[in-house]
């Protein structure tokens, strides 16, 4: 995935077709309106209100999720507006359904059938039909403002051939056979939206709070949707309020948590997770693969050594993965095979874990004829660790005789001149949550600039095949586009990061939401 | 000169210096690399699409156009869109910059007492005691970035002690002013600022006023003290002390840029960060040019005010 600056971590972030397991059972706060500690409950489960912080963006945050990119907008619309259904490999299909009963899938997987359960209302009490999901799922694509990953269904369903055959039922014809459409469309960023929304403060909301207030830069306000249910929780949700503050700095929120003036805080740097781990009276949790995000470094193949497969390798083993994990993150990272998406279902994990072998990426570097070669790693502070990581990094090249520099930008200036990016030599990126797959169609595949050169037909088509397949055939073509991808291609991924949120004692329930980067508090509880 | 033929050179200044901050804003923004296309369209778009935005948001004109239409809306009210939220840059400003405002109002007016106050003790007896340690304090604060200030004002007061919050959180639908506890620290910070500023300005004036003939044929006649002070060096000192408070003014608008960005208050200065960070030109252009705006006015008020002060041009009494 790629290059992303911090509003496009989430607006690439939303593409996560998060899969898996949420981490383990996020915090617990608890909080009130406007009070520095919890309300208390009338029967312990439901009730209360939950003040909680995200990175915001200013006056540049919106209702409309799909041209917001933020993680204010996406956590405020997963409040406001209901799933398609969340990745969760422990269910039947892979995925756990929202609004959905099924999604039924074509033998030849030429089409795909999405019921929605019955009865389902917005929260004006109109009906929840086939014609809003289709419109969800359609309109954001002829948008040119919408965020790229709501365009994603449109580049892989013929929405000109959708039919809705009664209000429950809705069927997308596929434009290429695809086997893993449910992940594609339950990712738990694809969310149902009226027909026609103008994403006005007063729109009916399908999901499971309403809202009260919206100051853009500031925060909302919601209050618990009555009309909302969920298939398994007939009582979510348990909130009667969610107050969303909008604070940029991960220290700030911090300092806010601490200071009592909000209950959870969400997307925190290491260090400052680490300070609060020493404090008892906050719970710090951190999710786990598949939903921790990758830091990595890009070789340029337009820049002549490392269009040599033996400088590429050598880079690949100069790098100390678990120092940047011990020294960066205190140990809470995941330790990266130079390849994206660990712990989603296409990862290929029987790819040996690449060794950290400084000896033999020197020897690589002086057969290649590359020793001595002058480097800049170019990186910026788009997300907490990366500089570090960086830094780190030149390092390790430094020890194996490259002579290596860090170039590090001010924050939001790595990606801000794309196509001066994808001349780099060496850069700096980092992802979000997506499976294996999708992530290589969209972001690595079919010469895609942020690839910085690669340019492979035939992994392009192992890929393809993977993902147009199902069972054995399927993890075999995924397994060889991914052994060509660790053996010869030009991403070193040493780091996955996970998404460090604190709270106060007293809130459960937010990683039962599933997609956990981005929770939506449907099952939050506090007590 | 008389009266309104200043006032009316000094409009016309203050207009060609707008105009000349206009451009150099347009140019700034222009020079930033890459433009809003890659924040808009996002890393993956193909070239097709991010011509699509490019077309939509109207870069792919050329800057003389573009900075005349800009010109021009401004000169109607109109600042532009921001090219992220979609918001009107206008509604954007209305929103934030009272906010900022009142920040700036009170650090005013803790400022101007203190200082003047401060300012005429030290310079009354320059070289004195009192002078020295004036002169020596507000050497240290005016040396000390804003943002380390704020960070000892927060480490003394907020995380510390827990005395006061250490994030500015206006309640929601509601005004600053509703819960004035988060008003203190940044407003704190910069009166801090203010104060060390302003009074080394007073000081100096009244320290040149206090040498004067007249003001030692006053203390000569035997008026010392607060007398000598206020009836003799005061009225001479305070058409230079209003315009030292008026270039205080000018930094605390800009200051607000820091330390609302400290405290996470939601003023037009954090709202002017957030926008440079994000490549939102329009808003950043917008909110640079009404604090431009902003600063020339106080200035123009400061300069009239002081030459209506000047004892030698029978404006005070």
């Amino acid at each position: 995935m790629d290059p992303i600056g911090r509003r496009t971590l989430l607006r690439t972030g939303l593409l996560a077709v998060a899969g898996a397991m949420a981490g383990p059972a996020l915090l617990t706060a608890c909080g009130t309106g406007g009070e520095p500690a919890a309300r208390p409950q009338q029967d312990g489960r439901r009730g209360g209100t939950l003040r909680a912080a995200f990175t915001g963006a200013g006056a540049a945050e919106t209702l409309n999720h799909f041209t917001g990119g933020t993680a204010m907008d996406m956590v405020r619309a997963r409040a406001l507006h209901a799933t398609l259904g969340d990745i969760d490999p422990t269910a039947p299909d892979g995925v756990r359904y929202g609004v959905l009963d099924t999604i039924e899938i074509a033998t030849d997987l030429s089409a795909y059938t999405l019921r929605l359960r019955p009865k389902l209302t917005f929260s004006d009490g109109s009906p929840l039909t086939a014609a809003d999901v289709l419109w969800s799922l359609m309109s954001p694509a002829d948008n040119p403002a919408s965020l790229p990953v709501y365009k994603n269904p449109a580049a892989n369903f013929d929405f000109s051939g959708a039919r809705i055959e009664d209000d429950r039922t809705l069927v997308l014809p596929t434009l290429t056979p695809i086997a893993d459409g449910r992940l594609l469309l339950c990712q738990g960023n694809y969310l149902v939206v009226k027909e026609g929304s103008d994403f006005s403060p007063g729109t009916p909301t399908s999901g499971p709070f309403t809202l009260q207030e919206f100051e853009p830069g500031v925060g909302s306000l919601l209050t618990r949707n009555d009309a909302f249910s969920l298939p398994d929780a007939d009582d979510a949700p348990y909130l009667d309020g969610l107050e969303l503050r909008s604070i940029a700095d991960s220290d700030a929120r911090a300092a806010a948590l601490t200071g009592g003036q909000i209950d959870f805080a969400h997307d925190l740097a290491p260090v400052t997770a680490q300070t609060l781990r020493g404090d008892d009276r906050f719970t710090v949790s951190s999710t786990e693969a598949p939903y921790v995000s990758g830091l990595f470094f890009r070789m340029n193949l337009a820049h002549e050594p490392f269009r040599d497969d033996r400088v590429r390798t050598a880079f690949k083993l100069a790098a100390d993965r678990q120092a940047m994990v011990d020294s960066v993150f205190f140990g809470d990272a995941v330790v990266g095979n130079d390849l994206m998406s660990p712990g989603f279902p296409d990862y290929a994990p029987e790819i040996e874990q690449r060794p950290f072998d400084p000896d033999r990426a020197r020897r690589l570097l002086r057969e290649a004829g590359a020793d001595g070669m002058s480097i800049a790693l170019t990186t910026g502070p788009e997300t907490p660790g990366m500089v570090e990581v960086a830094t780190l990094y030149v390092e390790n090249l430094k020890e194996i005789g490259v002579d290596a520099t860090l170039d590090e930008l001010p924050a939001g200036q790595l990606f801000a001149d794309y196509p001066a990016y994808a001349r780099l030599p060496l850069a700096a990126s980092f992802s979000v949550p997506t499976p294996a797959l999708p992530l290589y169609q969209m972001s690595y595949g079919g010469q895609n600039p942020s690839a910085l050169g690669w340019d492979r037909p035939d992994v392009d088509a192992l890929v393809a095949e993977a993902r147009g397949s199902s069972g054995a055939e399927s993890a075999e073509a995924g397994l060889a586009a991914q052994q060509v991808l660790w053996e010869e291609g030009n991403t070193i991924a040493p780091v996955f990061k996970p998404f460090t949120t604190a709270a106060v004692p007293g809130v459960s329930g937010v990683a039962d939401d599933l997609f956990g980067q981005f929770p939506g508090f449907s099952r939050t509880s506090l007590s | 000169m008389n009266r309104w033929a200043f006032w009316l050179r000094r409009l016309v200044a203050g207009a060609v210096a707008l105009v000349a901050l206009s451009l150099l804003i347009f140019g700034a923004t222009e020079l930033l690399p890459g433009d809003a296309v890659s924040a808009v369209a996002g890393p993956t778009a193909t070239e097709e699409e991010r011509a699509a935005v490019r077309e939509r948001l109207g870069l792919d004109r050329d800057a003389a156009t573009r900075y005349l239409e800009w010109a021009g809306g401004a000169l109607r009210g109109d600042l532009g869109t921001g090219y992220l939220g979609a918001r009107p840059v206008t509604e954007v400003v209305g929103a934030r910059l009272p906010h900022s405002l009142l920040l700036a109002a009170l650090a005013l007016a803790v400022t101007v007492p203190v200082a003047v106050v401060a300012g005429l003790a030290a310079g009354m007896r320059a070289g004195g005691p009192v002078d020295h340690a004036v002169s020596a304090g507000t050497l240290l604060v005016a040396g000390l970035p804003e943002f380390v200030l704020a960070t000892l004002l927060l480490w003394a007061l907020a995380a510390g002690p827990g005395l006061l919050p250490q994030v500015s959180m206006v309640p929601l639908g509601g005004s600053p002013l509703d819960a004035p506890e988060i008003l203190v620290l940044p407003v704190a910070t910069l009166a801090v600022s203010g104060i060390a500023v302003a009074t080394r300005l007073i000081r100096a004036r009244t320290a040149d006023i206090a040498a004067t003939p007249y003001i030692e044929a006053a203390r000569l006649r035997g008026v010392t003290g607060p007398r000598l002070a206020l009836r003799h060096v005061l009225p001479n000192a305070l058409g230079p002390a209003v315009q030292a408070l008026g270039m205080v003014t000018g930094a605390l608008v800009g200051g607000a840029v820091v330390v609302e960005t400290v405290f996470g208050y939601p003023g037009i200065g954090r709202e002017l960060q957030e926008a440079v960070a994000y490549r939102d030109v329009p808003l950043v252009q917008g909110i640079a040019l009404v604090l431009c705006a902003i600063a020339l006015a106080v200035l123009l008020l400061t300069d009239l005010l002081a030459r209506a002060l000047d004892p030698r041009s029978g404006g005070a009494r």
